[in-house]
Formats: structure tokens, C-alpha cells, sequence
């Protein structure tokens, strides 16, 4: 029924998951988001397994992969950069070997899970801001390092139900080197922007958090910001139709960040006693919220941060980051992951596997956390998945155990 | 290959069979009728008169999606504090934080031990519905299915207050049933879960959509008339307006005409029978409840019980979590707008005893139960884990079935509970044959699902054997044998073999036409495309363990 060239592609780069790539725009190479163009940019074709840095067949590394796992006392499975059935036979292969599992992004995803898990949080999706916010505040980021299309898919748009788009308010609080011009309206109206170094956050979201719930705040200024501003920015939040509060973890990379987020999300908190706000956690990449959630479905719990020197093999999968490695030191390293990895030392077995929404198809969370989209191979190749790969393994141990 | 089970003694109310003993012959999954003489037994299971029902069907219970995936991460304090020789410590052992919020796989490894071989997830976001298949799909065991939710979806008030024909409305419910691979449709909070969204705090039936300026009557008027046109046989699965507030018994009976006579299903009706009598304002309305449901044919209802204990509610009704967020235990909680299409509120709750409305909120569950003359119209869920936890059901048939049990429990509530509830008064003690009609036959018929829910030739074998004792909780903990799809998979409450289950859906025919206005509306509003909202068989059945079983009803 569905036609190959009206397949609209769902691209996987960022956590924003947009799925209107159409398969003209991958041949041309024609993208509005440098990372959907190095995305679609890249090339499968020429990888091979290797063990040891030499080329081996998939049954060898398969076999030095096991024998490898079945010697570790204490393996760990990290990077965890693919889709929804790449978690599944993750989770699998960590029941299998009694590993621990992780995600290249965990300590971004535990600032916030530490929040949600502490005091939760009111939050909003996608849809929902395109068609009602009114008013958009940005604490710590300007979104677009992490989501390109945040402004062109969510709020620049044609048309929204309940709000008017161009005339939404767009206002940057705190962060460090900010691209703001994304925030310019298209009438060329200027976003408000409220600046102050990341590190000075704590205090100026305290701050926030106490004029919106009318705690008395004596101070002029606070690290550098006046209170007069933020009190404006607190009326302006509780006069709003639809306050959308926007944070990134992960560019909240300082101590205790989580507390910031906890004070954002309780500002929420306070706005929706009488009128209406709502969170929303941006960012995203490398299937981290789709890894985290099924960890969660299937284990019951969350996904855990690394320990590195309490394991003594690690199981690296790097689909999204070709370029990401586990930290040095720590051996052995089998690589279940992109075809283009690039290694400055050799891992002690590579198997190259199908990265989901290029090679072959998948499911992935958007970072909003409601929608799943199916990814599609824009790229069909030959390569293994990596659940085909994980069953070989498996099917290799329970050989070896026998 | 046939399976014979010898001098079963059957209860099965689709075919007035209470008790009787006879031989059942299985083959390829399905009952048949005894086999010539000539053909091969293959395997023998001499049950010597005990008890044989079909498999259980849990027709609401929280089992995938959003909030549930929110609900297992909302309580890891308890995690830390687990120790694996409490009793409750076989639900899920470390693999959760908490019994009431199992994972995937011990979700269908305890409901199959219990005999359960099927459960539907009551309230499938449309927009979410690819999770829901996702977290039911690693749920081995069971079959599984659900209800979309439809109502506050900005499309469907946008048509109602375009006044749309009926027939648009129902194309588009047709619609929502293919895209999401459900069965039934669900109406949580009609309208309300949207008026929050503009800053309304409370939704009653005949008050105008602030924005949209329809009533939830009309809301439940037209999706009623959807179903019951397009042909499922699953009636509206309807959550009422004013979910847990004191008095909410009035929009309850009057939510029972919305329909205009057509069939329509109240869930969780416990929430929804709070009268305002005595010095609390909070009372028991369960009589005006059952006697309403007793004399409204066309209204089914199940209980939603609480049992006391920890658990986290989810509820698509964030309007409503919204305000109970003031008494989560412990104190947090998860509150979300989603995609213009509906919300979801997680909030944890601790029932306790000696807590007033707590002990109330028991008795005017089991007060429902007893007080219902038909068990095909009532059905036993706690609206897991929302009650309690699906895995205390075994408990929850042993107070139905135990008087002097219920009323030693009930000897032990707060005082001030005890002396407003007629509990005590009420001397039923249901029978075996009603429990397997409120837990088999009646929600097979409810669903639809023609081959399950009894042991008729043809049906599907799935089959649980009992040894009838006095301790009713004892009985259904532990089946002794558990047929799925033919195959033992549960001997003396363990499980002996892993199967997966399948997913049942209806697809009633519609007018595709309506997608072109679907599509426009996505184009112009949404941030996804049309045809990514869609699911498709080969979706569901994605790693081959699970696949659709599309059931056609009707006309």
C-alpha cells in the first residue's frame, strides 16, 4: 500500500525524531539540521568483524565475543546507543552474562530521573506546545545545539489551534553560549534574554521558583541577575495561557543540577495552582530515552549510571556515535555497533550491526517520552541487527555452557 | 497431537454447565469433540472431579503504556527497601520497585499462574498506543488487547462542535480502532482532560466544554452511537466525569443515560459511588449505584476494589490526579498534557485501614459486588494497580466468597467507616459459577471474544483447573494445571513452559475517505506524520513472537 518514494522517514539523529524526511532529500542530501545530514551521510558498506584488529568472520567474533563475556566475572553493557529492539536484546544479553547495564547518557538521563523519581514533575508534549504555548521560557539552553528543527517544527509554524504562533514569547534564561537567533520571531521581533553563566542557575531558578509562589525576595540581584527582571518573568509566567518551561540535561553539567531541574519543575508546579504551565525536557540522542523505558518495561527498573573499574569486560554499542568509546583503561571492549566506528585502539572484538532508521528499520522514542515512531531504513544494507548479533552470542554461551 | 483431560468437573456458565463432569479433548490449541476411537491420545491428565473453568480474562487492568512505564519508575525508595522474604516478594522479585508495578514478563508469568490467560489495558492513548503494544508484546503468557481512548482528542471535539454527522464521527472511531490495534474505545474524564488543558479544574456532565462549548453528554452521546453503529461488540468503556469526588454518585447515575439506552460499560464504579452523608461529607452511594445498574439493562460496570496497601494510580484523568496529587503517599507525583490527543496523572497512594475514606472506599467496592443481582453485568478488576495490584485478586474472590472472612475484615476498619457502611447487612456469598461468569464468560461476551471465555467445542483451550478447597484464596492463587491455546503451561502455580500470547483487535470497515480530513489535520497541527500514528500487523508481530488475532463482529 505504502509506496517507496512517499516513505517519509522518521531520523533518528536527535532525540526530536522528525519524520518528514523523505527519501528525494536523503539522495540529494539536502537537510535543514547538519546532524540529519551527517547522519544520512553515512556509510555502511566495507565494515567487517574483526578480533583482535584483524578481520574475522561473524562466527569467530561471535565465538571471541562469548568466550570473552563467559571469562568476565563482572561484565557491564554501555554505550546502549540504538532503538527500542536493540534495548530488548541488550536487556537479554545482560540477564544472559549477569551484566550491569548503562547508556552513554545516563548521567544526562539521571538528572532528570532523580527529579521525576523524587518529588515528579507536570509535563507536556510536542503537539501540545505547538498549538498552545504562548509562552516559552528556556532555562540553560537554547535547545537547537541538541534539537536543530526545535524552532521550525514546534514553534515558528503556519498554524497552531489555540494560540497565534508568530506571536508567541520567547524568552533565554541563563546558559552559556547561546544561539538565540532561532528564537528571532518571524516578524523579526527579538526574544527576551535573561543572561547568566550555567553555574549561576541554582540560584537564579530558586529565585524564580520563590517570586511565582510569592515568597518574599529582598535581594536586588541575584549572581549578577535583577530580581526586578525575574519578577517580571515570574508575572509574565503566571498571566501566560500555556507557560512551556524547556530544560536540557545535559546542559546542565554542573553538581547537583538535578536540584535546578527540581526547582523548574516545582516552579510548574506552582503556575498550575491557578493557571496553566507545563515542563518540557528536550535534548536527547543516541535512543537514550528509548533505552531507558524499555530497561524500565522490562527490569521494572531505570537505567543505572556506570561504575567503570567495578567490571571487567564491557559490551560497547555506539549505533548514533560512531566515534564514542568507553573510557580508557578498561578492557576487554566488544563493539557491537556502528559499521563506520572509529577506534584509536583496536577493541578486542568488533561486530559491525545495522544502525536502526539507516540500515534497517526500528522504533524509537521521541524525547518527549508519549510518541514512538518507526524508523525505516533509508539505507538498506546487509549488515546483522544487532538483536540477530546478541542471539548469536547467546546461542554461542548456552552452547558453551552445555 | 490430542490432549485428553479426564472427569473434569466443569463450570462453565456460556453453557449453564455448573459442576458437571465430563472429558475434554484438545487439538491443535482448540476444544473438540471427543475423537473416534481410532484416533491417538497423546497425553492424559486424569483431574479425578476437579474443578475446570476457562481461562480468566482481566477486562481492565494496566498492564502497558506511558503511565504505566511511569508508574514502575515512581516508587524506587521501595526498591531500596525490598527484601526478598516478604510475602509479596514472589510478584516480582528485584526486578521491580514494587509488587504493584511489575514488569513486563512477571506481569505475564503471575497473571497465567493465577489462571488468567488474557488481560486488556483499559486506556490506550491513540498517540501512544505503539508503546502500549511495545510493553504488551515482552509480556509473555497471556493474550493481551485494549480500548483507545477517544473524547478528549482535540480531532473528535472539533467535530463535535463542528456538529459532524454521525457518520464522520464513526469513520473516524472505525479509524482509531485499525491505527491502534485495539478492540474497544474508552472516554476518560469526556472532555475534561481537555477543559484542563484551558485551565478548568472540574468537568461536569452537562457544563460546556469551556473552549469547545460541547457537553460530556454529547461527547458520550456520539461515541456511544460509534460503537454500537460500526458493530464492536465492546459497549463504550466509559471513566465518568468527577472520578473520586465526594458526591460524584449523581453524575454516575446520570452518566447512565448519556447513551440514550445504548449499551455502555461505567468502569471502576467504586470511584464513582461517593455520596456527602455524615460528618465527613463523604459516604457510601453503592446502593443507588447497584440498584441503578440492576435496573439500567444496557449498562455494565466493573468494581475497581481497593485493598489496602501501597500502590501508584494511573489514570489518563489528569484533570482529576490533579487535585488527588494532594494526597499521594508518598508526596509526588506525575502530571502530563500529551499531543493534543489526552493526558495521564501517576500518583501514589497508600490505603490504609484506620484511614476513613480509605475503609469506606473497601466497603463500597465489595457493597457494588454484593448489591449487583447479575454477574454478567459486574466484573471483578481492582483497576490495577490503581485497587491494588492485579495479583491480589485470589484475596479479592475470597472476601466475595467468604462472609465470615469479609466481616472479620471488616471488624478491623476504622470505626467511623464501619458505622456508615451496610456491608455487614449484606449476607451473598457468590458461588463458584458466578465467580467464573463475572471472570470468564461475561467478559468474553463483553469483549467479543467469541472462542474464549468457555470450554464450548471450538473454543480456543485455554484452561484452568482447579482443586476446590474451603480457603477460596488458596483455590485461585494456585491452580494445579493451566492450559494456553492447548499447551500446559502451569503446573501446581509454576510455570513449565513459555509461551507469548497473541493480540485481539476488532477492524470494523469503514469509509476511508474520512482519512483525507485525518491527514489534513495532521499536516496542519500535529508533529508526526499521519502514517506513523499508524500500526501495523507486521508492527505487532515485529520479533515473531506476537500476532494479531482480529476478531469480526457484528453485522
Amino acid at each position: 500500500m505504502t509506496n517507496q518514494q512517499d516513505i517519509m522517514h522518521a531520523c533518528p539523529a536527535c532525540g526530536l525524531l522528525c519524520d518528514d524526511i523523505s527519501g528525494d532529500a536523503i539522495a540529494r542530501q539536502q537537510f535543514s539540521c547538519g546532524k540529519a545530514a551527517k547522519f544520512y551521510a553515512r556509510v555502511s558498506a566495507g565494515a567487517a568483524p574483526a578480533v583482535g584488529g584483524r578481520a574475522a568472520s561473524l562466527t569467530e567474533a561471535v565465538k571471541a565475543a562469548a568466550a570473552l563475556l563467559k571469562q568476565a566475572s563482572a561484565p557491564l553493557v554501555a554505550g546502549s546507543s540504538t532503538d527500542v529492539h536493540g534495548a530488548r536484546a541488550l536487556v537479554s544479553l545482560s540477564h544472559a552474562t549477569g551484566a550491569a547495564m548503562t547508556h552513554i547518557n545516563a548521567s544526562s538521563t539521571l538528572r532528570n530521573m532523580k527529579v521525576l523519581q523524587h518529588r515528579g514533575w507536570q509535563t507536556t508534549t510536542l503537539t501540545e506546545v505547538r498549538n498552545r504555548a504562548d509562552v516559552i521560557l528556556m532555562i540553560g539552553t537554547d535547545v537547537v545545539s541538541h534539537n536543530t528543527r526545535f524552532f521550525e517544527r514546534v514553534v515558528w509554524v503556519d498554524e497552531a489551534m489555540f494560540t497565534e504562533p508568530a506571536a508567541r514569547k520567547i524568552i533565554y534564561l541563563g546558559g552559556d553560549k547561546l544561539n538565540t537567533k532561532p528564537g528571532v520571531a518571524p516578524d523579526g521581533r527579538a526574544p527576551e534574554v535573561i543572561a547568566c553563566a550555567s553555574e549561576s542557575l541554582p540560584e537564579v531558578v530558586a529565585t524564580l521558583r520563590a517570586l511565582v509562589m510569592g515568597k518574599p525576595v529582598t535581594a536586588e540581584t541575584v549572581a549578577g541577575v535583577a530580581v526586578g527582571s525575574l519578577k517580571s518573568l515570574a508575572d509574565t509566567l503566571k498571566t501566560a495561557k500555556y507557560a512551556t518551561l524547556v530544560w536540557v540535561s545535559k546542559d546542565l553539567h554542573y553538581a547537583h543540577a538535578e536540584l535546578t531541574i527540581e526547582n523548574m519543575t516545582e516552579t510548574v508546579v506552582a503556575l498550575n495552582q491557578k493557571s496553566r504551565a507545563m515542563g518540557l525536557s528536550m535534548g536527547g540522542s543516541d535512543g537514550d530515552t528509548s533505552v531507558n523505558y524499555a530497561h524500565t518495561w522490562l527490569n521494572g527498573v531505570i537505567i543505572d549510571a556506570p561504575e567503570w573499574e567495578s567490571h571487567d569486560a564491557v559490551v560497547w554499542v555506539n549505533s548514533y556515535s560512531p566515534n564514542a568509546m568507553p573510557p580508557a583503561g578498561i578492557a576487554p571492549v566488544i563493539v557491537l555497533g556502528a559499521p563506520d566506528s572509529t577506534f584509536d585502539t583496536a577493541p578486542a572484538v568488533f561486530i559491525p550491526v545495522a544502525t536502526p532508521g539507516l540500515d534497517c528499520n526500528g522504533q524509537q522514542f521521541r524525547v518527549d517520552g508519549s510518541v514512538t515512531l518507526p524508523l525505516t531504513a533509508a539505507k538498506p544494507s546487509d549488515l546483522p541487527t544487532l538483536s540477530q548479533v546478541v542471539a548469536l552470542i547467546e546461542a554461542q554461551l548456552k552452547g558453551d555452557l552445555a | 497431537m490430542i490432549t485428553l483431560l479426564k472427569n473434569a468437573k466443569v463450570i462453565d456458565p456460556a453453557h449453564h454447565k455448573d459442576g458437571v463432569v465430563q472429558d475434554i479433548y484438545i487439538r491443535d490449541g482448540r476444544i473438540i469433540a471427543k475423537p473416534a476411537d481410532s484416533e491417538k491420545i497423546g497425553q492424559v491428565h486424569d483431574l479425578n472431579g476437579k474443578i475446570v473453568m476457562a481461562g480468566a480474562i482481566d477486562m481492565h487492568s494496566h498492564i502497558g503504556g506511558g503511565k504505566v512505564n511511569i508508574a514502575r519508575m515512581l516508587l524506587p525508595e521501595y526498591q531500596a527497601m525490598r527484601k526478598l522474604d516478604e510475602p509479596e516478594a514472589h510478584i516480582c522479585g528485584a526486578n521491580c520497585s514494587h509488587h504493584a508495578t511489575p514488569n513486563t514478563t512477571d506481569t505475564g508469568m503471575r497473571y497465567i499462574e493465577m489462571g488468567y490467560t488474557a488481560a486488556f489495558e483499559p486506556a490506550i492513548l491513540a498517540v501512544n498506543a505503539r508503546q502500549a503494544h511495545m510493553e504488551m508484546g515482552d509480556t509473555p503468557m497471556i493474550d493481551k488487547g485494549g480500548y483507545a481512548m477517544l473524547g478528549n482528542d482535540d480531532y473528535l471535539l472539533r467535530l463535535l462542535s463542528q456538529n459532524a454527522d454521525q457518520k464522520t464521527i464513526n469513520d473516524y472511531v472505525a479509524w482509531t480502532l485499525h491505527a491502534t490495534q485495539t478492540i474497544g474505545i474508552k472516554v476518560v474524564n469526556p472532555g475534561g482532560i481537555s477543559a484542563f488543558k484551558f485551565n478548568e479544574r472540574r468537568q461536569d456532565l452537562d457544563q460546556q466544554h469551556s473552549y469547545y462549548h460541547i457537553t460530556p453528554r454529547r461527547i458520550l452521546q456520539a461515541l456511544s452511537r460509534a460503537v454500537n453503529e460500526i458493530g464492536i461488540a465492546k459497549p463504550l468503556h466509559v471513566h465518568c466525569n468527577n472520578l473520586g469526588v465526594a458526591g460524584n454518585f449523581q453524575t454516575t447515575l446520570d452518566t447512565m443515560g448519556a447513551s440514550d439506552g445504548l449499551p455502555m460499560h461505567l468502569t471502576h464504579i467504586q470511584f464513582h459511588s461517593y455520596g456527602t452523608e455524615g460528618d465527613k461529607k463523604f459516604s457510601s452511594a453503592a446502593a443507588n449505584i447497584a440498584e441503578a445498574i440492576n435496573s439500567n439493562k444496557h449498562i455494565t460496570a466493573d468494581v475497581g476494589q481497593i485493598l489496602f496497601g501501597q500502590t501508584v494510580t494511573a489514570s489518563g484523568d489528569n484533570m482529576m490526579q490533579h487535585l488527588n496529587a494532594k494526597v499521594a503517599n508518598p508526596k509526588k507525583s506525575v502530571i502530563m498534557d500529551i499531543e493534543c490527543d489526552a493526558g495521564c496523572g501517576v500518583v501514589p497512594f497508600k490505603y490504609r485501614d484506620e484511614n476513613y475514606v480509605n475503609a469506606l472506599q473497601w466497603a463500597i467496592g465489595l457493597e457494588v459486588f454484593l448489591s449487583v443481582d447479575d454477574p454478567w453485568r459486574v466484573f471483578l478488576t481492582t483497576d490495577h494497580p490503581n485497587g491494588a495490584p492485579f495479583t491480589s485478586y485470589p484475596h479479592l474472590i475470597r472476601l466475595l466468597m467468604d462472609k465470615t472472612f469479609r466481616n472479620d475484615a471488616f471488624d478491623k476498619l476504622n470505626l467511623d467507616a464501619q458505622a456508615m457502611s451496610n456491608l455487614k447487612s449484606l449476607d451473598r456469598e457468590y458461588s463458584l459459577y458466578e465467580i467464573a461468569t463475572m471472570t470468564r464468560s461475561a467478559p468474553a461476551k463483553l469483549i467479543g471474544l467469541q472462542d474464549r471465555g468457555h470450554l464450548g467445542i471450538g473454543a480456543a483451550a485455554d484452561i484452568t483447573v482447579y482443586t476446590d478447597q474451603a480457603d477460596k484464596e488458596a483455590m485461585f492463587a494456585k491452580p494445579d494445571l493451566v492450559f494456553k491455546d492447548g499447551e500446559l503451561v502451569v503446573k501446581e502455580g509454576k510455570v513449565v513452559k513459555v509461551v507469548w500470547g497473541a493480540t485481539h483487535t476488532a477492524k470494523p470497515s469503514f469509509d476511508v475517505g474520512v482519512e483525507k480530513d485525518i491527514k489534513q489535520y495532521f499536516d496542519r497541527y500535529h508533529t508526526m506524520q499521519m502514517n506513523n500514528f499508524k500500526i501495523s500487523n507486521d508492527q505487532i508481530a515485529e520479533d515473531g513472537r506476537n500476532h494479531v488475532i482480529n476478531h469480526t463482529q457484528g453485522s
